[in-house]
């Protein structure tokens, strides 16, 4: 058996939650301090991926990145990278669309916490900076790691945005989601219950994974609250 | 008085509509056709459909174009469908149990009896995206550096399996699969939008769609001899509900006007005794 689609899964996952991870948390922080009404708009169009079918963010994609876009020739005129059809393409794909899972677990969190804590440390003369990293980050430690969870979850198992930007070539860009469909459609029944069984496996990991730390934020906030 | 004349006329009026809709109604009472066809019959089927509402205004044709394999499998999980046009022999024998057990191993039986007939023939081509500059300009270039990336249908696309014969035949399959040089669509609009888009250096499709394709130049056809014929037959399925209407469309299809339109678009119409 070829294990090529879960090592290229896993690899396209890890890459786009740690991206994810850093701008999820950069946008939750920060429309936390936009006027009421702009926070609106950017919660909304952040949000937008979750809600969309992932073809619509794929044909976007599309029409951004792909070789006779005014970005994707000038990415490959000026450094000969591709940005369709390559394994790295479904980074693109996978982030988008698993991004507000974290955006929006981060900015609850924060929510969650007590704006006195902040405005305690402002008086002790903190600055912004160890503030973010020092009491808002670790306070918030459980729900931004279900957020990661999710988002590398959802990253996984991405299959419509990313299939639009990879195609399916085998030992390329084939990822287990897209493995699955092409084994379905070439009547390969017995190697796709296979990889449906793997991923049913990595799934339900995830899930464990998931209640773990809820358990542990839920004890966390119950200790820090009395 | 006025409001008795008013009742009269009105009365009458009534009347005189029922009247006309019960004379009309044996003849043009409004009936939904699902055509199953080929997604390279997209353009063709689409153009026809509005030469068909003169013929048959109370005819509703609604499309489903996937690939073949796709429509073959949605029939088989019991879609609704009247006709099925299929752009291989492969997907029509699975679902016609007069194809016999060698060629329709499941035993099926979709196919309504003495419906179906080779509705046309196509060529296979080789595409590149307009403007490429990387020369290519044969199948046989498609195993040489020249290409990086193809695009072809899966084995379950009829294009697909007409590349894989092509490719066989020119002794290279082996070796696009061993550089991982292929990428796999799901069906043949697929493939040309990839080569539309330049996603790929080029890709294998149809004439037919390359005459209404944007963006793209034909650079080869296949070797005559490399792959099997490629032939459309089109068939009345059992689970129709209007079995006349059907066949008449059918009729349609193999009619001039329609011939004209196939032509125009690249097919070609066999000769019909």
């Amino acid at each position: 058996m070829d294990w090529f689609p879960l090592l290229n899964s896993v690899r396209v996952a890890l890459i786009s939650t740690a991206l994810i991870f850093l701008l999820g948390i950069w946008a939750a922080n920060g429309i936390t301090r936009l006027p009421a009404w702009l926070k609106g708009a950017f919660d909304t169009v952040l949000t937008l991926p979750l809600v969309l079918p992932p073809t619509v963010v794929g044909f976007f994609l599309l029409k951004t990145i792909s070789p006779k876009t005014a970005l994707g020739s000038f990415v490959l005129n000026a450094f000969g990278w591709k940005l369709t059809m390559t394994w790295f393409s479904a980074i693109f794909a996978t982030t988008i669309v698993a991004f507000p899972l974290m955006y929006r677990t981060a900015r609850g969190a924060f929510e969650q916490l007590s704006p006195e804590w902040e405005a305690c440390a402002e008086t002790m003369g903190l600055s912004k900076r160890f503030i973010f990293w020092r009491i808002k980050l670790p306070n918030c430690r459980a729900g931004l790691l279900a957020g990661v969870v999710l988002s590398f979850a959802r990253a996984l198992g991405e299959y419509g945005a990313t299939s639009m930007v990879t195609g399916y070539i085998p030992g390329k860009t084939a990822t287990v989601a897209t493995t699955v469909y092409q084994l379905w459609r070439e009547g390969n029944d017995a190697l796709a219950y296979r990889w449906v069984l793997i991923d049913l496996g990595i799934s339900m990991v995830v899930l464990i994974a998931m209640n773990l730390f809820e358990k542990q934020g839920g004890a966390a906030r119950a200790g820090s609250t009395d | 008085m006025k409001k008795l004349v008013a009742v009269i006329l009105s009365l009458t009026l009534m009347l005189g509509c029922n009247a006309v809709l019960a004379e009309a109604a044996p003849s043009a009472a409004p009936t939904e056709l699902v055509v199953f066809a080929a997604a390279s019959m997209t353009e063709a089927l689409t153009q026809i459909a509005e030469l068909y509402k003169t013929v048959a205004p109370n005819v509703t044709l609604t499309f489903n174009f996937d690939s073949s394999g796709t429509l073959q499998t949605q029939i088989e999980e019991g879609a609704q469908a009247d006709i099925f046009i299929s752009a291989g022999q492969k997907q029509m024998n699975e679902l016609d149990i007069s194809a016999g057990a060698d060629k329709n191993p499941k035993n099926q039986d979709f196919v309504l009896e003495g419906t179906r007939f080779d509705l046309l023939t196509n060529t296979v081509v080789l595409i590149v995206p307009e403007g490429s500059t990387k020369g290519i300009t044969s199948f046989d270039d498609v195993a040489t550096d020249k290409v990086s990336l193809i695009a072809l249908g899966n084995s379950d696309v009829p294009v697909g399996q007409y590349a894989q014969d092509i490719f066989t035949y020119l002794g290279v399959w082996d070796q696009l699969n061993a550089d991982q040089k292929i990428t796999f669509g799901t069906n043949v609009k697929e493939v040309l939008a990839q080569v539309e888009s330049a996603a790929v250096d080029c890709g294998v499709v149809y004439i037919s769609d390359a005459v209404t394709g944007k963006g793209i130049t034909v650079v080869a056809t296949a070797p005559e001899g490399s792959h099997k014929p490629v032939n459309y037959p089109a068939a009345v399925l059992k689970g129709t509900a209007n079995e006349q209407a059907a066949k008449d469309f059918l009729t349609f299809l193999q009619g001039d006007e329609c011939a004209k339109v196939f032509t125009d678009i690249g097919f070609q119409v066999p000769e019909r005794k």
